[in-house]
């Protein structure tokens, strides 16, 4: 008798979710099989590779490696946004939002608001704007970005339980998208989004971030309830979990301190530069291969490879 | 049918846990008269740790309760001493020392006050790392424990009441079939055995309108799977309904569930309908959610 490999049986389907408008909108979700596994049912759309840039200048934040590919650009959000798509081949942008966070700059809410839409403006791909994880300022500042932006689909990030009705309400007032955000618990990310339909927002609206954990800072925890969204959309027909997901990627390992350490401080860590990319890279693939349709990544190289990886596997 | 240990006597709760750090009985006697009357068949008095106080506290509490009650009482605490202290207090029926886990140091300790006092224990599935993993994790600590127990101090099985741990619906659902799968083999593991179990755990973390009905479906679940008592929240008619055979229909509904049986929703009443959703989620046919009553 001939080897019959086994097959997993599929009862749902990730949603389509558009994000942005015009050429350039991109569409993600749709799979009706596990990742990459197109051997046993339709992956419409590969995963799509984000690029992050800061709304302010980071060089005091980041490190050499960091900063080296966008050292010309790192004062001027709207041509480093350029410089991701025309250079770098970013498919999505995300803006981090950063200079809002009341713990350091502070910057008012419409000042950071007109600096996102410079950036929408200046690039045709579709844009994630991500917060700070504040929830009276998040608030402020993604309403005040909603209406700026009206209709541009952003995506706005993060909606938390404790902001969905504000920044929801926004979204659903001048047509963006949610990303619906959860501390790597699926029960509360399922929670949310009943949440977030009973509120009115359509579930062709609403994107999934489980919370992303960088390698060595609980990407195990990431990568498995993800693993365990995309079980239950796919097997067990959970509707409200049937949304494509996000990993906010290169933030949280460019964050950790051994993606920072120079040569001279860690020497038998390798060259710092290559750990850093090797470090999102790893991060990347493994929660691509967990099920994220878009992962956001920080480094060029990593961006280069990344793309090129998903192309293999399709 | 099952039995019932009423839990609220507990040092957590704000009213209670006052009473008991300041002594004062009054609260405490009511709790337990209610209780009584309530029909549970044990009073379980959670002292917690309580440290240097606990076998004072102890010695105190026992008399006081038994002053108003007759009902045997569980001394739930991790205090050797003040188990030994309520072991010595406790002069109507058979106490329950809740718990012994299966840990050498907790184990040499308690096993002999219980032959010597001829109590009944709790038999907690807790080992040395923790809690157990899966139903064999389960199945092997049980066997540990019981066998010492029988053969080093010639402990009866119906002496012991083994404790398969609960874990809440909204963390750890693959747990809970665990347990339940637990469930089927105690008998064959420690033939005799008696059972219990802290049902409430089971809705830890939903809202407290909302614990009600995953209690008392838990209940019907386990009830199915031979449960012999179980912890309970004396202010639940429902459950002691439950457990008492009262509501066979919902039982029933609950069981097709677990049988994956066809059921034609449109025909249940809205009670059945929660009690088949709440089921679907416990057994985790479907996805545990704030909102599991409402989609």
């Amino acid at each position: 008798m001939a080897f019959q490999p086994s097959k997993q049986v599929y009862s749902g389907q990730i949603r389509e979710v558009t994000l942005g408008v015009g050429d350039k909108a991109v569409v993600i979700g749709g799979k009706a099989a596990y990742p990459f596994h197109s051997f046993e049912g339709s992956i419409p759309h590969p995963p799509k590779v984000a690029m992050e840039i800061w709304d302010k200048d980071p060089t005091e934040d980041w490190c050499a490696a960091a900063k080296e590919p966008f050292k010309d650009v790192l004062a001027d959000p709207a041509a480093w946004a350029k410089k991701c798509v025309s250079e770098f081949g970013a498919e999505i942008l995300v803006v981090q939002t950063k200079s809002a966070d009341p713990n350091a700059d502070n910057r008012p809410a419409d000042q950071v608001a007109e600096t996102v839409k410079k950036i929408v403006e200046a690039v045709d791909v579709p844009v994630v704007v991500w917060g700070v994880a504040n929830h009276e300022k998040d608030t402020e500042v993604m309403r005040a970005v909603a209406e700026k932006c009206t209709g541009k689909r952003l995506a706005l990030s993060p909606v938390e339980d404790g902001d969905y009705k504000q920044i929801g309400a926004a979204c659903l007032g001048y047509q963006h998208i949610v990303v619906s955000s959860s501390p790597i618990d699926v029960n509360l990310a399922k929670q949310l989004n009943i949440l977030l339909g009973n509120l009115g927002v359509n579930s062709k609206d609403i994107v999934i971030d489980p919370t992303t954990g960088g390698l060595g800072y609980g990407l195990e925890y990431s990568y498995s309830v993800m693993e365990r969204i995309v079980q239950a959309a796919l097997t067990q027909e959970d509707e409200k979990l049937q949304q494509p997901i996000i990993a906010n990627v290169g933030n949280e390992v460019w964050k950790s301190k051994e993606a920072n350490l120079s040569a001279e401080d860690a020497p038998q860590l390798g060259d710092p530069t290559q750990r850093a990319i090797l470090m999102e890279c790893i991060t990347a693939v493994d929660l691509l291969l967990a099920g994220a349709d878009v992962v956001t990544l920080r480094h060029p190289e990593s961006v280069k490879r990344i793309k090129g990886f998903i192309q293999k596997m399709m | 049918m099952m039995y019932l240990i009423g839990e609220n006597l507990n040092i957590m709760s704000v009213t209670y846990g006052k009473a008991l750090k300041e002594k004062n009985a009054k609260p405490l006697q009511q709790l337990a008269i209610q209780q009584a009357e309530a029909g549970m068949d044990w009073i379980d008095l959670n002292i917690g740790p309580s440290g240097k106080i606990g076998e004072e506290l102890m010695a105190w509490l026992v008399p006081v309760v038994h002053e108003v009650v007759d009902l045997p009482l569980a001394l739930d605490t991790s205090n050797i001493k003040a188990i030994a202290a309520g072991l010595k207090a406790h002069k109507k029926c058979r106490p329950l020392i809740n718990s012994i886990m299966v840990r050498p140091e907790r184990m040499e300790a308690l096993l002999p006050l219980a032959k010597e006092y001829d109590a009944d224990f709790v038999a907690l599935l807790w080992g040395p790392e923790g809690m157990p993993r899966d139903e064999n994790e389960r199945g092997a600590l049980c066997s540990e424990l019981v066998y010492k127990a029988e053969s080093e101090f010639g402990i009866a099985p119906d002496r012991m009441y083994v404790d398969p741990i609960q874990t809440p619906v909204s963390v750890q659902q693959g747990q809970i079939m665990s347990c339940l799968e637990f469930m089927k083999m105690l008998q064959d593991i420690a033939p005799g055995c008696r059972s219990t179990i802290g049902l409430s755990n089971v809705s830890n973390g939903p809202p407290d309108h909302l614990r009600p009905i995953l209690n008392q479906v838990m209940l019907i679940i386990l009830k199915r799977h031979g449960l012999y008592s179980a912890i309970v929240d004396c202010f639940d008619k429902k459950l002691h309904d439950i457990a008492k055979d009262k509501h066979p229909e919902l039982e029933a509904v609950v069981h097709k569930v677990e049988d994956g049986e066809a059921i034609d929703e449109s025909k249940l009443s809205k009670e059945e309908l929660d009690y088949v959703k709440t089921a679907k989620v416990i057994l985790g046919h479907k996805l545990f959610s704030e909102s599991w009553l409402e989609v």
